[in-house]
């Protein structure tokens, strides 16, 4: 079965990109537009997605925030987190470890090829 | 007959011109095509399809299909042809002669007789190589396309990131900038109210009625207010710097410097002559930020009025007093002269009477002579004759004059001291009233056969004396007034109102005055124990006894 993973991400660029990457190598890939709605999805998704990307900084809940409340949820702080940096600045990957991230992207960095293995490195 | 013979080779010629119809048709149709038996023989095949294949004729006539085709692949397509009739466009695998494999798009359909009897079937398909060719090329374009559009994206994140960036960093800028702006503005704020309260205090220091001098924590002068160079009759820039020691150099500050001590610790008060008709009441306090001393203030207060004032009110006191002896020692003899008899017989009543007045006058007379005593002692007058003397002597004396009172009150007096005692340098007068003050105290409130123990003894190269009684005591509350003038405890007055308070006051200062120390104990109720000493004398002839 496909492994499921959860883009939450405000940018439409972003999201297009990074779906269509994704899907094209199999995985199937479910989108939230902010820390919101990506918990809610979580929440909802049953079984719980493979592979969390998130983006640190969006509308209403930012990506720190949504790691904070998965760790206090039983059935959400498993789950692998992928975050999505704007510039790779060190105190926010710094925080992003701390708060449980497995791997991290950066915008300013950016390389598709990249998003592949670090996703494959996590789910296969 | 002939008719039917012509019929005939009509349709003889017919089929025939059919025939070659459908062979040049046949063979003109591009798309390869063959015809198989039942038993998948090939029993026809057109030019394009012996074209493609690479088989002759006679090599191609009577070949199995299996050869040319994949063998499960059109197994299960002719099944299929059999079951629908019809089967169309299945991409499958064409093996020419050569072994070469061509991708073809096949078509089968079914020939049946009238009765439904399979004949066998038609093959026909075309060539997909160009078209799979095509496909891939379209493909690989896609792709191109795709990872170009996708470069294109990829480079437009990260634009967008990067500027977003920017934007975030200059608003942190902005917002720290406004900060900073907050900051130095409060920081001005707060410089110009220091600089008010500097000013202010500048002014208070500047135009303070007293002397005002500060020390920093070296003991170096660092400030100094015009009043303060008024009283010294000195210039700051002569002052600014210098240490206490340094500035005992200048005459007009010299007392100061001297009464001082070359260190200023803790809160020091002390009055010092200046000059002629010109005294200074110094202060000295430490300034102190969080437990750490960081200077030392010095007040100079001119007290020259005050001190004449207090010496005009001695003299007063001094004069009258005097004044007053006069008239009183008058009355004295005359009452006395009353009482001996003198004057002519006196009735019961007259005496007693009589002799009430006489004491009172004689109260009034040691009144008097305190007060006196006391204004000698103030003006500093209360010189002494100091000669060599021996101490158990003076006590024996004291005793002796008091042993009717100590009798009277049915008290168990003891006098405790060894045979011999060092020799003491005293005013045998004043020493005498001393001890005549204590034992006069441990007599009058004491307890109806109560106790009194005087002890004579040397200790630590002083002569110690203790009068220990059972009286009433002194209160704890009361204990620290004891030796101040006019003094009298609540409890001593209950029990008796007569006494000036000036009694223990003149004894410390005779005391003190001689170089002794003078203390107590007691316990109200319970009794009270004084205690003097005096320094035994050094060997030198001034005069004995």
């Amino acid at each position: 079965m496909a492994k499921k993973i959860l883009l939450v991400e405000d940018e439409d660029i972003m999201v297009d990109l990074l779906q269509r990457k994704l899907t094209k190598e199999g995985y199937e890939v479910f989108v939230a537009r902010d820390g919101e709605e990506g918990l809610k999805k979580m929440r909802e998704m049953d079984p719980k997605p493979d592979l969390i990307l998130l983006d640190i900084i969006m509308p209403k809940m930012g990506g720190f925030e949504v790691m904070e409340e998965m760790a206090k949820d039983e059935s959400l702080k498993k789950i692998p987190v992928i975050v999505i940096s704007n510039s790779g600045q060190p105190v926010e990957l710094d925080r992003a470890k701390k708060l449980g991230a497995k791997d991290w992207l950066i915008k300013t960095e950016f390389d598709p090829k990249e998003v592949l293995e670090k996703v494959k490195k996590q789910i296969g | 007959m002939e008719e039917e013979n012509q019929k005939i080779s009509l349709l003889v010629e017919d089929i025939s011109l059919l025939q070659n119809y459908i062979e040049d048709l046949f063979n003109f149709l591009p798309t390869p095509i063959c015809f198989i038996s039942p038993r998948k023989v090939i029993l026809e095949a057109n030019l394009a399809f012996k074209e493609i294949s690479g088989y002759t004729t006679e090599e191609i006539i009577g070949k199995s299909i299996e050869e040319i085709f994949k063998k499960e692949e059109i197994e299960s397509l002719l099944k299929e042809a059999s079951e629908k009739e019809l089967v169309k466009e299945k991409e499958t695998v064409f093996i020419t002669r050569e072994g070469k494999e061509i991708p073809v798009s096949l078509s089968i359909k079914l020939r049946k007789s009238p009765e439904g009897e399979a004949l066998g079937y038609f093959l026909g398909f075309f060539d997909l190589s160009q078209i799979k060719i095509v496909e891939t090329q379209l493909r690989e374009k896609i792709k191109e396309l795709e990872e170009l559009g996708e470069k294109e994206l990829v480079l437009r994140i990260r634009e967008i990131a990067k500027s977003k960036d920017i934007e975030r960093k200059v608003e942190e800028l902005e917002k720290t900038r406004k900060a900073l702006m907050n900051i130095l503005e409060d920081v001005e704020e707060e410089r110009k109210k220091a600089e008010e309260e500097k000013s202010k205090t500048l002014a208070i220091i500047q135009n303070f009625v007293d002397g005002l001098l500060v020390f920093d924590k070296e003991g170096k002068v660092s400030l100094i207010n015009p009043q303060a160079e008024n009283f010294c009759k000195l210039k700051r820039k002569e002052v600014i710097g210098k240490s206490i020691l340094e500035l005992s150099q200048f005459p007009d500050f010299k007392p100061i410097a001297e009464a001082v001590g070359r260190e200023m610790k803790g809160i020091f008060r002390k009055e010092v002559p200046l000059r002629k008709d010109f005294i200074l009441e110094v202060t000295t306090v430490p300034i102190m930020r969080e437990e750490e001393k960081i200077g030392t203030l010095m007040i100079l207060h001119d007290v020259t009025r005050e001190k004449m004032i207090e010496r005009m009110k001695t003299e007063f006191v001094s004069i009258s007093a005097h004044q007053l002896r006069t008239p009183l020692s008058a009355i004295k003899w005359t009452l006395k002269m009353f009482l001996d008899g003198d004057l002519g017989e006196l009735t019961k009543e007259q005496r007693e009477f009589l002799e009430k007045i006489y004491q009172s006058n004689e109260r009034m007379i040691n009144l008097i002579n305190d007060l006196l005593n006391v204004t000698r002692i103030e003006e500093g007058r209360y010189l002494y004759r100091p000669v060599l003397a021996d101490i158990i002597q003076i006590c024996q004396s004291v005793i002796d004059s008091y042993k009717e009172e100590i009798g009277k009150k049915n008290l168990k007096f003891e006098f405790k001291r060894p045979k011999e005692l060092p020799k003491v340098r005293v005013d045998i007068e004043k020493i005498s009233f001393a001890i005549q003050n204590l034992l006069e105290n441990a007599i009058r409130y004491n307890r109806e056969g109560g106790e009194i123990e005087i002890t004579l003894e040397e200790k630590e190269g002083k002569i110690k004396f203790s009068i220990r009684d059972t009286g009433i005591g002194i209160p704890k509350d009361q204990q620290h007034r004891v030796f101040t003038k006019f003094f009298r405890a609540p409890n001593a007055i209950r029990m008796e109102t007569e006494g000036s308070g000036l009694g223990l006051f003149i004894t410390k200062n005779i005391i003190e005055a001689h170089g002794g120390e003078i203390w107590f104990e007691s316990e109200e109720g319970k009794g009270t124990t004084f205690y003097f000493t005096l320094p035994v004398a050094s060997n030198t002839n001034v005069g004995t006894i």
